[in-house]
């Protein structure tokens, strides 16, 4: 009996000690930092980005990376909300899902950024910074035909989409689909390969349009993580060439990672939509501060991005972030 | 140079506070072929596990050559030079001849197992055996004798001073026993010492120089085999013995039967078994062991499916139900082995008394236990088997002694008031005051007009107890002796008998 | 003389603490006790909250895994019923093009649909283990990746939204997920140890062969245990879907080793014939402190995953000490 009372002394001793803040820097923000997945070097880069950012600006940076669980990046929020960090930046899973989460940073009055994806505005608030992808994607796929009407002759053209439950991989179709429009005289679109963001089905289902039309020409991927899978089903059938040689497949893709970086370098791809993680990271940031020192602040932030190709990829190699990566 | 093989001193030794054997002393000369008779239960295969290093004595001292000599596992006899080819054998069904004789030994080449060699030398054994075998034919093709004299090639792989046979014959057909025999015959005149186990007196007879007869883990007799017919074996091994008192019968059998049995038999175990059980009556079931005996009862009791006959409780046919239906009909058994098949060690006295009963102390439709009357029922029952006051319902069964263990089993049975219990070895490694009280419980049973079987390997618990007794070798019925014929010798007689006759036939074409 | 004494005493003292069945409680003090300092926020009102949230699917689901094991076996496929039916229910009443889209039906159908896919592979996997006697691993394993794969491929890995709210509402309230929860939990309380079935459940798992002499419709247990659990699975998808407002293919995917670690944790047995569900329920909690406490100190998650299985591990292995010490082996 007595060693009970004692451990309930300790317990309680203990427990009156308990509330210290997570403030304990004093004057210093803190942000909580939760992304989805870190499995490609994008969300690496971009993870990086953000907590230089924080780092410059002298702000405490919480990390959590929910490994694709819903329900752990729910809880993982719930505890930023614990802990009373100044605000949140969220990678969320996919438009719908993350809304339980958002909806606690909401109720809790802590300003929530969604990185790069952004969830459907469902009785929630948050600040969306984004990629245009529509645009980024348009842009990337025009330059393309560009190159393809140089040629002088027509081309089947293949896309590889990602996961159409992903709001960025519909921007990007979309964008895809807008450039062709006004040039069905020389491209016509032969493939349409859905990845749903995984490198086996990509491989697969260029593997198997290519079979089924040797004759393709033109190959947009709607992310460049999928370019290794990409190249290996050209290499297969004897279709990777560079560019200027007889039988290269024009190649454009999106996001600007280090694989991009050096098939460019290689004379592989034609041009790739870059999305500026510098940027996004900043603005994220910045608009955490802005909204916790009461400025307005856009519902959605756009990081325009650009177009690198073989024209001007050396004088934009410093914001190309897959290039930054390589280099170091 | 001592002219003793082995010799043992004063050995004891006991199960769960039972003696099973009692101070032992025995010399075997080196060279000797030893027969080793007795009852089941005697302690021949005990003492043979104490010199195979299988068991421990609790005291005594073994001496092999004359150097002090304790095994602590059979790989530490087997380099002491004991050998030990057992009842069941003990064979990797799924391995090759080769490997099975070299399994605890391989031949290697730095590290590596050295095929050629291991076939080359295990030839070389199996043709010392007899066997005329490639090695590496996987062992689950051969003949059970086959099996054996494989078992012997292993044996002889250890290069053995000393070989112990527990009931080699059992499996063998007649030509296979032939060939073990003249196999022994070799063994002998290669000067080594064999011990030899068996029921079969006849075998005895032939190919042992000495015989010893145990009896309550006691030496009966020791002599020339010349010395001992077969009559003055079995008086030997059946002698009086044991200080138990049988309480005396209550009432009388009635005569209507409660069980009637026609025609039960179970392919290679029973054949055509016919009998009725009376109600109020105390049967017996004598028999060697593998005769068949809880074979015969896990098919009255509907564990093992019946290939022919037919089963009838109170007039009803009972054949075709499952154990869980035959106790609803009023049908109990007590299984040979409790801790296997009779208790959940690790339940609650509680739980195991009432598992039986629990479906009849229910409140429909959820299963709902009336844990009230499930109590009481459960006090009540306590105190007619007498379990022991100073255990608690909630204390794990694991922790009481063999015979409250089995009165636990006992009251778990009684609860649900069966008219049939089967009671397979039920006063087996208790003690003597527990015996004492479940056999007083028996006797109530039948009292108040239950029909009970009773297995056992003890013939005096079954003349003390039955009215009546049914003599079952190799799965057929081959005696019933009424209780104004019962004799130890007789019943012992008769169940030798019928092995041997069984044993005969020549069903030994097939491998 | 004295000090052999004393240590004596502590070791008695540390076998009784190790041999209770309510160990588990008192790690649970003991951690929060430790951790309340410095893990920030960890025993505010608001966390204590969150961590009521996130450990009621999980009792619910170990709830039914405690009867599996109780039994001797172990149900691997609880984390795919969970997928399977999250989906199924959803894809029934989903504004987006569900069948029983603004259906009044729509609620109480896609609950029994939840409900009824769990009861049916519980089934399945009942059936397998009892009459056709697989080894229960083997069937759930291979359950598991089928009902997984279904999951996954009848949705094409996506997950569905518009859900009525009548359907959210169970896992979307705190305290409505308890009352659902605890009346799972005290209703597999209440079988265990007041009904016939329960002590079938416990004889089953202590020792099969005596149970079938015994009378104990051995198949009929193993299947209801099985389905029991199943149907716990699918009440667990229901609180989850509606926690998350999504019926997702991928819910409850890692959960797995968290659902039978905290079983173990709570002290039943992986040999079978010991176990609770209050047990179980102390297991639950000490895994859901250790996970919300390691996250509030910012451990990574792979660190937390390290710390969980370093603690179910230990749990595993003071099982197997207690059945050595219970069989004297």
């Amino acid at each position: 009996m007595k060693r009970i009372a004692l451990f309930c002394l300790c317990a309680a001793a203990l427990a009156t000690n308990t509330c210290r803040s997570a403030k304990n820097d004093a004057g210093k923000l803190t942000v909580g930092v939760a992304f989805e997945t870190l499995q490609t070097e994008y969300w690496v880069a971009g993870f990086e980005a953000i907590k230089a950012e924080l780092a410059k600006r002298n702000i405490i940076a919480l990390e959590a990376i929910s490994d694709s669980d819903a329900n752990r990046q729910l809880q993982q929020v719930q505890n930023f909300v614990t802990l009373g960090v100044d605000g949140i930046i969220l990678v969320p899973k996919d438009a719908k899902t993350s809304i339980p989460a958002i909806r606690a940073a909401n109720k809790a009055g802590i300003p929530i950024v969604l990185f790069n994806r952004v969830a459907e505005r469902a009785g929630v608030d948050f600040v969306g910074v984004q990629a245009d992808n529509f645009a980024l994607a348009k842009g990337t796929v025009e330059f393309m035909i560009e190159q393809a009407r140089q040629t002088g002759s027509p081309h089947k053209a293949l896309v590889v989409l990602g996961d159409l439950g992903d709001l960025n991989a519909i921007g990007r179709r979309d964008g895809f689909e807008a450039a062709i429009e006004n040039h069905r005289d020389i491209i016509e679109v032969v493939a349409r390969v859905p990845s749903e963001w995984n490198q086996e089905k990509a491989q697969a289902g260029v593997v198997n349009a290519l079979q089924a039309h040797p004759d393709i020409s033109f190959l947009f991927t709607s992310s460049d993580f999928l370019l290794p899978s990409i190249v290996s089903a050209l290499k297969a059938s004897g279709k990777f060439h560079r560019i200027g040689e007889p039988g290269h497949v024009i190649l454009g893709g999106f996001d600007g990672d280090a694989t991009a970086w050096s098939l460019m370098q290689d004379g592989y791809l034609d041009a790739t939509g870059v999305q500026d993680v510098y940027f996004e990271a900043e603005a994220s940031v910045q608009a955490l501060i802005d909204s916790l020192e009461g400025r307005d602040v856009p519902e959605l932030i756009r990081d325009p991005g650009f177009v690198i190709h073989q024209g001007n990829m050396h004088d934009l190699a410093d914001r190309m972030w897959g290039a930054v990566i390589s280099r170091r | 140079m001592t002219a003793f093989a082995i010799e043992l001193q004063d050995i004891d030794k006991r199960f769960f506070g039972v003696p099973v054997l009692r101070k032992i002393s025995l010399s075997i000369f080196c060279g000797e072929t030893l027969g080793l008779a007795g009852e089941n239960g005697a302690g021949k295969s005990t003492l043979m596990n104490i010199l195979g290093g299988n068991l421990q004595p609790d005291s005594g001292r073994l001496l092999l050559a004359g150097q002090p000599y304790r095994p602590r596992n059979p790989q530490h006899a087997a380099k002491a030079g004991i050998a030990f080819i057992h009842q069941e054998l003990n064979l990797f069904s799924n391995l090759s001849v080769a490997e099975n004789v070299f399994l605890t030994d391989f031949p290697t080449r730095a590290g590596i197992v050295d095929r050629r060699v291991l076939r080359r030398r295990t030839r070389e054994l199996l043709d010392q055996a007899g066997l005329d075998l490639p090695p590496d034919t996987p062992v689950h093709r051969l003949s059970s004798g086959q099996r054996q004299l494989v078992e012997i090639a292993k044996a002889l792989s250890l290069d053995p001073k000393v070989i112990l046979f527990d009931e080699p014959t059992t499996s063998l057909t007649q030509r296979e026993k032939e060939h073990l025999f003249s196999l022994i015959a070799r063994l002998r005149s290669r000067g080594i010492t064999l011990i030899y186990i068996s029921h079969v007196l006849a075998d005895l007879s032939r190919i042992c120089d000495r015989v010893a007869v145990l009896r309550d883990g006691q030496v009966a007799g020791i002599g020339p085999m010349a010395d001992f017919s077969h009559d003055r074996l079995i008086t030997l091994m059946a002698g009086r013995s044991l200080d138990l008192q049988f309480p005396p019968p209550i009432s009388a059998p009635a005569p209507e039967a409660v069980l009637e049995v026609d025609g039960l038999s179970r392919r290679g175990r029973i054949s055509g078994i016919r009998f009725q059980l009376h109600r109020g009556e105390i049967l017996g079931i004598a028999g060697l062991m593998g005769s068949g005996r809880t074979e015969l009862a896990r098919l009255l009791f509907g564990l093992d499916r019946l290939c022919a006959g037919s089963i009838r409780l109170e007039r009803q046919p009972i054949q075709h139900l499952s154990p869980r239906q035959r106790i609803a009909r009023g049908m109990a058994f007590l299984t040979e082995d409790r801790r296997e098949e009779g208790l959940c060690l690790d339940g609650s006295i509680g739980e195991n008394i009432s598992l039986v009963a629990a479906a009849s102390h229910t409140r429909r439709p959820l299963g709902w236990l009336r844990l009230d009357s499930l109590r009481q029922a459960v006090a009540m029952i306590r105190d007619r088997v007498r379990l022991t006051p100073t255990a608690r319902d909630s204390q794990p069964v694991r922790t009481l002694s063999g015979g409250n263990q089995q009165k636990v089993v006992l009251a778990k049975w009684l609860l649900v008031h069966p008219r049939v219990l089967l009671l397979d070895e039920p006063a087996r490694g208790i003690d003597v005051g527990a015996k004492h009280e479940i056999y007083n419980l028996i006797r109530q049973l039948a009292a108040g007009g239950a029909g009970i079987l009773i297995i056992s390997s003890e013939i005096e618990e079954l003349t003390g107890l039955c009215d009546r007794i049914l003599v079952l070798a190799s799965g057929r019925l081959h005696d019933e002796i009424p209780k104004t014929a019962f004799d130890p010798e007789r019943i012992l007689r008769s169940a030798m008998a019928g092995a041997a006759a069984a044993a005969a036939p020549p069903n030994s074409a097939l491998p | 003389m004295t000090q052999t004494q004393s240590t004596r005493r502590s070791v008695r003292i540390l076998r009784r603490i190790v041999a209770s069945e309510y160990l588990v409680l008192f790690l649970c003090l003991a951690w929060f006790a430790v951790l309340a300092p410095v893990a920030p926020g960890f025993a505010t009102p608001r966390n204590l909250t969150n961590i009521l949230a996130a450990l009621l699917p999980l009792l619910v689901v170990a709830t039914g895994q405690t009867m599996v094991l109780i039994t001797g076996g172990i149900d691997l496929s609880v984390t795919s019923i969970i997928a399977l039916a999250s989906v199924a229910g959803s894809a029934l009443v989903t504004g987006a093009g569900g069948l029983l889209d603004a259906s009044p039906l729509a609620v109480p159908a896609g609950i029994l649909t939840m409900l009824a896919v769990g009861a049916g592979v519980g089934l399945l996997n009942g059936t397998c283990v009892a009459i056709l006697r697989m080894p229960p691993f083997m069937v759930t394993l291979a359950t598991m990746m089928f009902f997984s794969g279904l999951a996954i491929w009848s949705t094409q890995s996506r997950s569905i939204h518009d859900l009525p709210p009548g359907l959210l509402l169970a896992g979307g309230n705190v305290w409505i997920s308890a009352a659902v929860a605890l009346t799972v939990a005290l209703a597999a309380h209440l079988v265990l140890r007041r009904t016939l079935l329960g002590r079938w459940i416990h004889a089953a798992g202590q020792n099969p062969k005596a149970a079938l002499v015994s009378g104990v419709p051995l198949q009929r247990t193993l299947i209801l245990s099985y389905l029991i659990c199943g149907l716990a699975a699918g009440v667990a998808a229901l609180l989850i879907t509606g926690r998350l407002e999504t019926g997702s293919p991928v819910h409850g995917r890692s959960q797995l080793l968290d659902i039978i670690g905290a079983v173990v944790i709570g002290g039943t047995s992986l040999y079978g014939g010991r176990g609770a569900v209050a047990w179980t329920a102390g297991g639950v909690l000490f895994l859901t402190l250790i996970d919300n406490s390691l996250n509030l100190l910012s451990l990574s998650h792979f660190a937390i995953m390290m710390v969980k299985g370093a603690v179910i591990l230990f749990a595993a292995f003071l099982d197997t000490l207690r059945s050595r010490l219970t069989t004297g082996t």
